[in-house]
Order: structure tokens, then sequence, then C-alpha cells
């Protein structure tokens, strides 16, 4: 069949016919998108108009949470058609550029939409929440029907509902693309409007790739954070553990050992890396710094009011309560500038500490769990490796379909949570330093504010008095003045001297002075040598401490030699005690009175026979006139002696003198026991129950009065005094 | 009888006259507060000297953390201001320090040297007392007998009786007046005591503080460079912490 020549279109026509067919459709496209611009931002006007500001003014819902920045949107849109105006109002159609319009207007409309993009599904969230409500409910529909109104009347019938407004810009911004996509197509590539549609068409894309990343991050914080709340709950960790959750985790593990052994993971981002470090450094700074300046107020606290204190103290010391003392005095205002120097440390620079110091544990989960992706990514990388390095031995051109699909999840995953840390985490590093260095600079300024505060009403360091440099000198002069006066004397070398002794008694416990007793011969050779108004006895036991001093045991004899020391003081005798000379102090010592001691003996022996009788000697003896079987005026006796004596020290004199009793008849001397008595030994004697004893002595060998010498039955031996009663006779 | 031996319910003569006890009790009173407030104010310094430096090492610890981070090595802005804020601390410190030792010097060690002397005192005061009462035991016993009957063996005990009250009235007596003498001595010597104390007290703390001033005041020049003031940089702190808010890897709950 041969070729129908006039069914082929003429080459040259072709061309020209494809040119205006072009620009003919370009036309047309170029009317639909500011046809539809138009449209959109009409929607935009009324939807503001109507909805938007009256419930602005109900104040029932949150407007721009539900609308966010929509007013804005419609400003940018009224700007684009504006311009799509401009352009379009060049008469010739070859001179039409739309694609610079778009290209100038690109950062704004990203700026715009990225927000209203962003905030979409919350609003949406909102929207939902807000239509349970009934009221709320009722308002909407009020506006929604003044709205259909118009439409209705512009002959425009619109299904309308809160939702479908709310994703108009949505749905807007994504419809670019897709328009300047077809003008584009539209235009003769000789057009001059064919390279900037191109731009602007790359542009549009560009915009809506980078809403979606924006709204990708934020979905991944959120799903990050939702699983952290679900996980938490022990409930939560156990639905996790599934056969694939239990993989990720054993290829984790295995790549933090690769870490640990230094194997380099295969993907690094060093921007990242850098600014983790920051990020590390910057949260231990603030942690350390909040915690020390914490520390450092609570010191401040305790120090301030106890100093200030100490120097009212010490003025006080120094004044007469009856003189003023002037004296440039309390320097210090004291608490005030402390308290306010803690409010606003406290304001300045804790608050925002701690506050940051909070901040830190949200970023620090993601980077951990970009690490985990990290991981995941490099094992998956490794495997598809090794397998496609396995498979490339094997089968050589028909690569396993396998290797490419895991990387892809785990991949885009990692490089998203990378992506958004990398920016957020640098702009959260610079504002935390400036955070940081803020409270620094705060903390020096507060502390120099309180330094000037310290010194308000103080005098000038060249104003105060010179220091006394001889101070040291004018106290010490002081202080010998101090220990020369008489009191001082006498006792601040008893007491260092007890103070010493003491020490050493504490030292070496097991040396135990054993004081001398005092012989009879001694005793009857002072009697022989002194009259007896110089003889003196023992009130009590004796301790010399000084060096001449004697010790001597209750009841012993002395002799008064001096009754001065060499230092003058009247109150330490020399005395002599028939062996030596020594010291005592006289308070121990008491005229010696010879016939009381038998004459008391006598007393207690015919005390119970005996009525009182009525002798001058012994006024000390109350029991003289007191009944025999009275034992509390008994005690009453020994308590006009001295306070210090007992009854032992009584029988300590019975003992001491030159024990007359024995010639006293045998019925003074008996006891009884009041209890039966075993004997342990030769020396005891064993007693039964009220079996009469004479007791021959009141003390042991050893000069202890518990044991008894006692005789019964012939036989002698010691018994125990508080098993022994006195008999007494009516 | 014609006579009562022993009289219960009169009651006794008094040994020692009322004004002296009084006297001797207002001095003693005087010395006994001193002794506290030097026992109490010596304490109370020991305790503020350790406060005092343990603040001031809180304070280089926090210079001391700040320059070790290792902030500093990646920002040398930073690095010289935390040295300079370093460098300022430790001389807070060691100026801390002087101030310290000045002070246990001046007014600590003297403190402990004079409550030394209280002990002999109370053991004298105690000593005085012990001789009243043996004075006043004596005493009575005298009285005694002197309303009795002047039988020989009466005037005999009397002489002794009597021979044995003179030294120990002697003794009360002397110490009596001995202790009147030297007590307001003792307490008035504290004027001169401490009032040297007191003035170095003061200059110290204020020799110390002026220097803080220098010292920190230097720091504020060589640090902040922008010079704002605390209400600015309020201001640009909390603004900032906004910011950090509004980031999405930061909780917002």
């Amino acid at each position: 069949m041969p070729l129908d020549l006039s069914a082929l279109p003429s080459p040259v026509l072709d061309v020209e016919e494809i040119w205006s067919r072009k620009m003919s459709r370009r036309a047309k496209v170029i009317k639909e998108l500011v046809q539809t611009e138009k449209d959109y931002l009409t929607d935009l006007e009324l939807c503001i108009r109507e909805v938007v500001q009256p419930l602005r003014v109900l104040q029932v819902v949150d407007v721009d949470r539900l609308f966010t920045n929509m007013e804005t949107v419609c400003e940018v849109s009224a700007a684009l058609l504006n311009r799509l105006h401009v352009a379009m109002s060049d008469p010739d159609p070859e001179a039409v550029v739309i694609g610079e319009v778009f290209i100038q207007a690109k950062a704004a409309l990203e700026d715009v939409y990225k927000i209203y993009c962003y905030h979409h599904d919350d609003a949406n969230m909102s929207l939902k929440a807000y239509e349970k409500e009934e009221q709320i409910k009722q308002h909407f529909t009020i506006c929604i029907l003044a709205l259909k109104k118009i439409y209705d009347q512009e002959g425009k019938p619109n299904l309308l509902d809160m939702g479908s407004l709310l994703i108009k810009p949505v749905q807007r911004i994504m419809k670019y693309p897709l328009l300047l996509g077809e003008l584009w197509q539209a235009t003769p590539e000789d057009h001059i409007d064919y390279l900037p549609l191109q731009e602007a068409l790359t542009a549009a894309k560009i915009i809506n790739v980078n809403i979606n990343e924006f709204r990708r991050r934020k979905d991944i914080v959120m799903k990050y954070k939702r699983l952290e709340n679900d996980e938490g709950t022990l409930r939560g960790k156990l639905n996790k553990i599934n056969i694939h959750s239990l993989r990720k985790k054993g290829d984790r593990f295995a790549g933090y050992l690769k870490i640990l052994t230094g194997v380099e993971p295969q993907v690094r981002d060093e921007v990242f890396d850098k600014e983790e470090k920051l990020f590390r450094s910057l949260e231990k700074a603030v942690r350390q710094l909040a915690k020390n300046v914490n520390c450092y107020v609570q010191y401040t606290q305790e120090m301030v009011p106890v100093a200030v204190q100490n120097v009212k103290d010490m003025e006080n010391i120094i004044t007469d309560p009856s003189k003023a003392d002037t004296n440039g005095s309390s320097h210090k205002n004291g608490k005030d500038p402390y308290k306010y120097f803690k409010e606003r440390m406290e304001e300045l620079v804790l608050l925002p500490l701690t506050s940051l110091q909070g901040m830190f544990t949200a970023p620090q989960k993601l980077i951990q769990k970009r690490y985990d992706k990290l991981l995941d990514y490099c094992c998956r990388l490794e495997r598809s490796s090794s397998f496609a390095s396995s498979s490339s031995t094997t089968v050589s051109s028909t690569a396993s379909p396998a290797s490419d699909a895991p990387p892809g999840p785990a991949k885009r995953d990692y490089e998203a949570i990378n992506a958004l840390l990398v920016d957020e985490l640098q702009r959260f590093n610079m504002a935390a330093y400036t955070i940081l260095t803020n409270c620094v600079l705060c903390l020096v300024a507060l502390l120099r504010g309180l330094m000037v505060c310290a010194l308000v009403g103080a005098p000038a360091v060249h104003q105060l008095p010179p220091p006394l440099s001889n101070m040291v000198e004018v106290q010490n002069s002081i202080m010998d003045e101090l220990n020369n006066l008489t009191f001082v004397k006498d006792n601040a070398q008893k007491l260092m001297e007890r103070k010493v002794s003491f020490e050493r008694q504490r030292d070496k416990k097991t040396v135990v002075q054993e004081v001398q007793h005092q012989t009879e011969e001694q005793r009857a050779w002072l009697l022989a040598e002194y009259p007896p108004n110089r003889l003196y006895q023992l009130k009590r036991k004796c301790n010399g401490c000084q060096e001449q001093d004697l010790s001597l045991l209750e009841g012993e004899l002395v002799a008064l030699l001096e009754d001065t020391d060499p230092l003058g003081s009247s109150s330490r005798w020399l005395v002599h005690n028939g062996g030596d000379k020594g010291y005592v102090y006289s308070t121990f010592l008491k005229q010696y009175n010879p016939l009381r001691d038998s004459q008391r003996a006598n007393q207690k022996a015919k005390e119970q026979q005996q009525p009182p009788v009525i002798t001058y000697e012994d006024f000390d003896d109350l029991s003289l006139f007191v009944s025999p079987s009275s034992s509390s005026m008994r005690s009453l006796s020994l308590n006009t002696t001295d306070s210090s004596s007992t009854l032992s020290g009584l029988q300590g004199e019975l003992e001491n003198a030159e024990e007359p009793e024995e010639s006293v008849d045998d019925d003074t001397q008996q006891y009884y026991a009041v209890y039966a008595f075993h004997a342990r030994c030769e020396q005891e004697l064993s007693l039964q129950e009220y079996q009469h004893v004479r007791i021959l002595q009141f003390c042991d060998l050893g000069g202890n009065k518990q044991w008894w010498l006692a005789e019964a039955n012939g036989q002698k031996g010691y018994v125990p005094a508080n098993y022994l009663g006195r008999m007494s006779y009516a | 009888m014609n006579w009562m031996p022993f009289k219960i319910g009169q009651p006794k003569k008094q040994i020692v006259s009322k004004t002296v006890e009084r006297d001797f009790e207002r001095e003693h009173e005087k010395l006994q507060k001193l002794e506290d407030q030097t026992k109490k104010l010596h304490k109370d310094m020991k305790k503020s000297t350790e406060a005092d430096l343990a603040m001031s090492k809180a304070a280089v610890k926090i210079s001391a953390d700040l320059l070790s981070n290792p902030l500093c090595e990646q920002d040398q802005a930073f690095l010289d201001s935390m040295t300079a804020l370093d460098t300022a601390m430790k001389r807070m410190d060691a100026f801390n320090q002087e101030k310290v030792n000045q002070i246990q010097k001046t007014v600590i060690d003297p403190l402990k040297k004079y409550s030394s002397v209280f002990p002999s005192l109370n053991m004298a005061v105690k000593r005085r007392e012990q001789a009243l009462q043996d004075y006043k035991r004596l005493q009575s016993k005298v009285e005694k007998y002197e309303e009795k009957e002047k039988t020989g063996p009466a005037i005999v005990k009397l002489c002794q009786a009597k021979d044995e009250l003179r030294p120990v009235k002697e003794d009360f007596e002397a110490k009596n007046k001995q202790l009147l003498d030297e007590m307001p001595k003792f307490y008035q010597s504290r004027i001169d005591y401490f009032q040297p104390s007191f003035e170095a007290l003061i200059r110290a703390q204020v020799v110390y503080f002026t220097e803080m001033y220098n010292i920190f005041s230097q720091l504020t020049d060589q640090i902040d460079e922008a010079g704002l003031t605390d209400e600015q940089r309020q201001k640009e702190t909390e603004a900032k912490l906004n910011e950090l808010r509004s980031l999405s890897i930061v909780a917002d709950d």
C-alpha cells in the first residue's frame, strides 16, 4: 500500500503547531493556576472571617492551636497572587515569566507552610477533642453554616466541615509541584520561562520534601517518646519481647562489642560526633556548677550567722554594761547582705542551671537511640556487604534481592535521627553555652556585690587603728599579771600537778603508793616529845601531792612544827609524824585529844548499859543525849564530828586507840551472828545463826574493816562484819 | 539546868556579814559570766573558722571543676575566662586562709589562754568556801563554850577552842580578802586584754573584704565583655531556655 502523503503533517507546520499547542496549553494552565490560587485565597479569607475570628471572640477554643498560622498563610497567598497578576499583565505571552514568581516566593512559602503542616496533626487532634464537646460543636456548626450560606449564594456548594477547612493549606502546597510541573511541560523549550519554571519546580519539590522531613523528625521523637512511656511498665517491656526485638538486641550487642574491641563502625558522622562531645561537656559543666554553687551557698548560710554573732559576743565581753564602749563596732550589716546574696544566687544562677540540667535528659535518650540505629545500620551494611561479596563469588550478575531490602529501613531510621540530632544539637549546644556563661558571669557579679555590701559601714583600712604590733607582748604581760595573782599562784600549780598526777595515774595504774602506817612507837614518841596542844590528828586520809607533803592515814598522830609553809600560806603546816617531817594541809588536822579516844571507846561500850552520862569532854558526840537504841541519833552523832568521818572511821579510832577494849567487859563486845556463816578457810570462823560471839578485833590484819576477828566456843577466826549484829541488853 | 546545851530553833549568828557576802557574790557572778562568755566565744570562733575554710574550698571547687571541663579545650575564650575565674578563686582562698590564721593567732589563742585562769579562780573560791565552813564550825564551837559555866576544864576547853579557831579565822579572812581584792582586778583586765583582739578581728575582716572586692572587680573586667546588667542577663537566659524548650529533641510534655 502506498503511503498516504496527505496524512503526514508537514515538518515545519508541526513545529509551529506544537509550539502553538503548547502555548495555548500553557495559557490554560496559567489561568488554572491563577484561578485556583484566587479561589484558595478566597476560601482562606472567608474561613478567617467566618470561622477563625468569631471563634477567637468567643474564646471557647484555642484558636491558634486549631488554625496555627492560617492568617499568615493567607497573607503569603495574597502576595503570591498579586505577583502572579503582575506577571500575567504582560500582554505578550512569550514574555510572561511565571517561574520567577515562585522562585522569589519559595523562601516565604517554605517558612509559612512548614509551620502550618508541622502543627496540622496536632490541630486535627485538638479538633477531634473539641468536637466531643457538645457546646463547642454547636459553635463550629454555626460557623460552618454561615460559611455554607455564602458559598451557596455564590453558587459553589461545597461539602464543608472543620476538618476540610483545616486541610486546605496542606493540600495547596502539595498542589504547587503538580501545577508547576504541568506548566513546565507545557512550556516550549525555547521559551524564556522554561528554565525559571524548571527551577521553580525543583524548588517546590524541595519545599515539600523539607516539610515532610520536618514533620518526620517530630514523628520520630514522638514515636520514641511514646515507646518510652509504654516501655516504662514491666508489662510494656514484656510485650516488646518477640523474636524480632530479640534479634535486634542481639545484633546491637554484637555491635557494642565490636566497638569495645576497637573495631570502627563503618558509618561515621564527624559533625555529629563533635556536637555530641560538646553536648556531653556542657552537661557535665552545668551539672557540676549547679552542685558546687549549691554547696557554696549552703556553707555561706551556715557560717555567716555564727561569724556575725562572734563579733557581737566579743564586743559584749569588753563592754561594761554601765558605760558604753565605742569602738566602731558592728561593721558588718549582718545577715541582710548574705540573705540577699542567697536569694539572688538562687534566682540568677541556680534556677536556670537546674532548668537547663533537666533539658539534657531527652536529647541524651535520643542520642542513645541514634547509636542503636547506627549499630543496626552498620550491622546490615556488613551483612549486605558480606552477602554481596559472597554472592558475587557465586552468582555473578543477578544481585540477590535480599541485599537491597534490609539496609533500607535501618538506614532511613538512622539517617533521620542523625539529621535531626545534628541540626538540633547544634542549636542546643549554642543556647546551653550562652546560659552557662551567663550564669558564671552572674555568679561573679553577685560575689562582688556581696563584698561591697559587707564593707558598707566599715571604716576603710587606713582609717582603722593600726594593728598593735606589740599586741602579743601586751597580752602576755597581762597574762603574767594575772598569773601573779595569789589565787592563781596558789592553785594553778596544784591544778597542774593534779592534772599531771592524774595523767600519771592513768598511765601507770600499777604504781600504787603504799602509804606507811604510823607505828605505835612513832605515836608513843610523838606523845612523849610534844605537848598535847601541839599534837594533831588526821581527820581523814591525806595524800601528799606536792614534794614535801606527807601522806597520812586517818587517825594518825602528828605534831605541829610550823603553822605556815615556806610560801607563807597558813593553810599548810609542817608536821612530824614520828618518822618523817612534811607538809599537810591544816584542814586535814584536828587537835589531838588523847582522852577522847579512850573515852569514846568507853562510851561506846557503856552506851548500851548505862544511862547517858553527861560529860564535858565530848560535845561532839551527841549520843550522850540520846537513848541507846535509837540508831538515827547515832548517825547524827557521827555527822557532827566531821563530814568525812564515817562509822568505820569511828571504829577506826576505836581501833587506833590503845585498845582498852580488851579490859572492858566481855559483855560489851557481844555480838551475835545474824546469819549463819560458813568458813571457807582456816582463818575464817564458822558461825551458827544467832550464835554469840565475842569480837577481838574490828578489822583484819590488813586493816580491812569488813572482816572482824571473832571468838566463839574457844575458837578464833574472821567473820564478815555484816553478818554480825550487836547484842542489845534491855 | 540553867543552860541549854544546844538551842534548836535559834538562827545562827552570822559569822560573815551580809555585805561581805554580797560583795563577794557580785564579783564572783561577774567572773562566772565572763567565764561562760569566753568559753562560748572560743568554741564559736573555732566553729566559724572551720566553716569559713570549708566555704572557701567550695568556691575553689567551682572554678576548678569548670576549668577541668573539656569545654576549655575546644573554646579558647572559655578557657581564658575560666582560668581568670580560677585564679581569682584561688586568691580568695589564700586570703581567707591568711585571715583565718590571723584570727587564730590574735583572737582564738588569747581566748584560750585567758580562759585557763578560771579553773584556778574556781578552786580558790572553793577553798575559801571550805575555809568559811571550818570557820563557822569552830566559831559556833567557841560560842558554845563561852556560854557554859566557867569551870576549870571548861575554860581550858574554851582556850583550846579559841586557839583552834584563830588560825582558821585568819585563814578564811585572808582568803576572802585576797579574792575580794583580786577578782575585780581580774575582771578589769579583760578590757585591756581583749581590746587588741577585737581590733584585730575587725581589721582582719575589713582587709579581707577589701581585697576580695578588688579581686572580683578585676575579674569582672576580665571576663565580662558584654557588660550586661543582671536583669539583661536574666532575660537572655530566659530567652535561651525558651528556645531550648521549643526544640523537638527536648521533651516538652
